[in-house]
C-alpha cells in the first residue's frame, strides 16, 4: 500500500501552498484586504485617466496613462504650476467623472492673466513657463480670476487663442492634481 | 440556524420587492435620466443607417422637445447658436444627421433635480459627440430643462455650460 507521504505527515501539498499558502483563511483574508484597498484607493483616491488630445504636449503626450490624486489639495490650497484635472458636470461628491480636462493653473485666485507676443503676463508681470516648449503668437487683453477661480491653460499653446480650451475654472470644478 | 435562513430569506424578499417597486413605480429622477439616455440613442447615427432611418431619427429627436423648446450651444471652435421652436429644431436635426456617415452622442454623469411640485426637473450632464471615426466635435457641460407636460417628460430648454470661464 503505497501512502502520500505528505498526508501521513500531515504538511499541506506544495502546490496547495503556492496556491493559497499555508493558511487558506490568513490568505483569504489578505485578499479581501487588498482587493478593498485596491477598490477605495482607485475609485476614490487616485482616479485612473487616459489622456485624450494634444493640450498639455509635450508634458502629458495623447493616449498616456496616468493618475489624479483627489487628496492633493486636502491640506492646501491649488499653487502656480500644477497640472489638475477639472470636472465638467458634477456626478456627486464621491463618484469619478467620467470626463476631465488636464490644464496647467498659471493664475491664482484674484490675480489677472494677460497675453502678449504669446508670454503670460500675471499682475502684469512675465511668468516664466519653461515646460512651453511650442511658441505661439497669443496676444489677450487682461482676465481677472474672482476669489474662487484659478486660470488654467494647456502647455501646448501652438494653436490659436480662440481654439485653446482655456479659461478660470472654479476651485469646487478641480478634482484633483496629476499624479506623475 | 433556522432563524438565520428565516432573516436571509426574509432579506432577499425585501429586496426583491423593493426593486419590482423601483421598476413599475420609478421616481421622476429615474424617469428623466432615462429619457436623457434614450436621447442620445436617438441621437446617434450608424454608418449603415440610411435616409430613412435618418429622417425616423430626426422624427423621434424632436418628439423629446416641446413646441418652444430652445436649444442653445456655445462650442470652442464653433462659435455661439441658438435655435428656437420645433421646426428650426428639426432644420438642424436633419441637416445635421444627413451631413455625417455617422455620429455618436453620450451623455455622461447625468444628475437630475426634480422640483418639489414634480412637475418640472433639471439635469445637468456632460456631452461627447463624436461624428465619423475620427471627427471630435468635443465634450461639454449640458443643462437640460425638463417639463412634465401631458404626462410626457420635454425639453423645454437645453444649453451648453462653459466650465472655464
Amino acid at each position: 500500500m503505497v501512502q502520500d507521504t505528505n498526508q501521513s505527515s500531515g504538511k499541506p501539498d506544495w502546490r496547495q501552498i503556492i496556491l493559497i499558502g499555508r493558511r487558506p483563511e490568513a490568505t483569504l483574508v489578505r485578499i479581501v484586504v487588498l482587493v478593498a484597498v485596491c477598490v477605495v484607493t482607485f475609485k476614490f483616491i487616485l482616479l485612473p485617466i487616459r489622456v485624450e488630445g494634444i493640450s498639455m504636449e509635450p508634458t502629458y503626450h495623447d493616449r498616456r496613462v496616468n493618475c489624479i490624486n483627489r487628496l492633493a489639495y486636502w491640506r492646501h490650497e491649488p499653487r502656480r504650476g500644477d497640472v489638475v484635472a477639472i470636472r465638467y458636470s458634477d456626478p456627486g461628491p464621491l463618484a469619478k467623472p467620467s470626463q476631465m480636462l488636464l490644464k496647467r493653473i498659471i493664475a491664482l485666485p484674484g490675480e489677472s492673466v494677460s497675453f502678449h507676443d504669446g508670454q503670460a503676463y500675471i499682475n502684469g508681470r512675465l511668468l516664466e513657463e519653461p515646460y512651453v516648449k511650442n511658441g505661439c503668437d497669443w496676444d489677450h487683453a487682461p482676465i481677472r480670476c474672482g476669489p474662487d477661480q484659478y486660470y488654467v491653460v494647456g502647455d501646448n499653446r501652438s494653436m490659436p487663442f480662440d481654439y485653446h480650451m482655456q479659461g478660470r475654472a472654479e476651485r469646487q470644478h478641480i478634482i484633483g492634481k496629476v499624479l506623475l | 440556524m433556522k432563524i438565520a435562513s428565516r432573516v436571509a430569506l426574509l432579506a432577499i424578499l425585501g429586496g426583491l420587492g423593493f426593486w419590482l417597486w423601483t421598476a413599475f413605480f420609478p421616481n421622476p429622477e429615474k424617469i428623466v435620466l432615462g429619457r436623457v439616455s434614450s436621447l442620445a440613442a436617438t441621437a446617434t447615427i450608424n454608418a449603415g443607417d440610411g435616409a430613412i432611418t435618418r429622417a425616423t431619427k430626426v422624427s423621434n429627436f424632436i418628439g423629446y422637445f416641446s413646441p418652444d423648446a430652445v436649444i442653445s450651444y456655445d462650442v470652442t471652435g464653433f462659435g455661439a447658436r441658438s435655435l428656437s421652436g420645433l421646426d428650426e429644431i428639426r432644420e438642424t436635426a436633419a441637416g445635421g444627421f444627413a451631413g455625417v456617415s455617422s455620429l455618436k452622442v453620450q451623455f455622461q454623469d447625468a444628475t437630475a433635480r426634480v422640483s418639489p411640485d414634480k412637475q418640472s426637473a433639471e439635469v445637468s450632464c456632460t456631452v461627447r459627440v463624436s461624428a465619423g471615426d475620427s471627427k471630435e466635435f468635443g465634450i461639454q457641460e449640458l443643462r437640460l430643462q425638463f417639463k412634465k407636460i401631458a404626462g410626457d417628460w420635454l425639453i423645454t430648454r437645453a444649453e451648453t455650460v462653459k466650465t472655464l470661464q
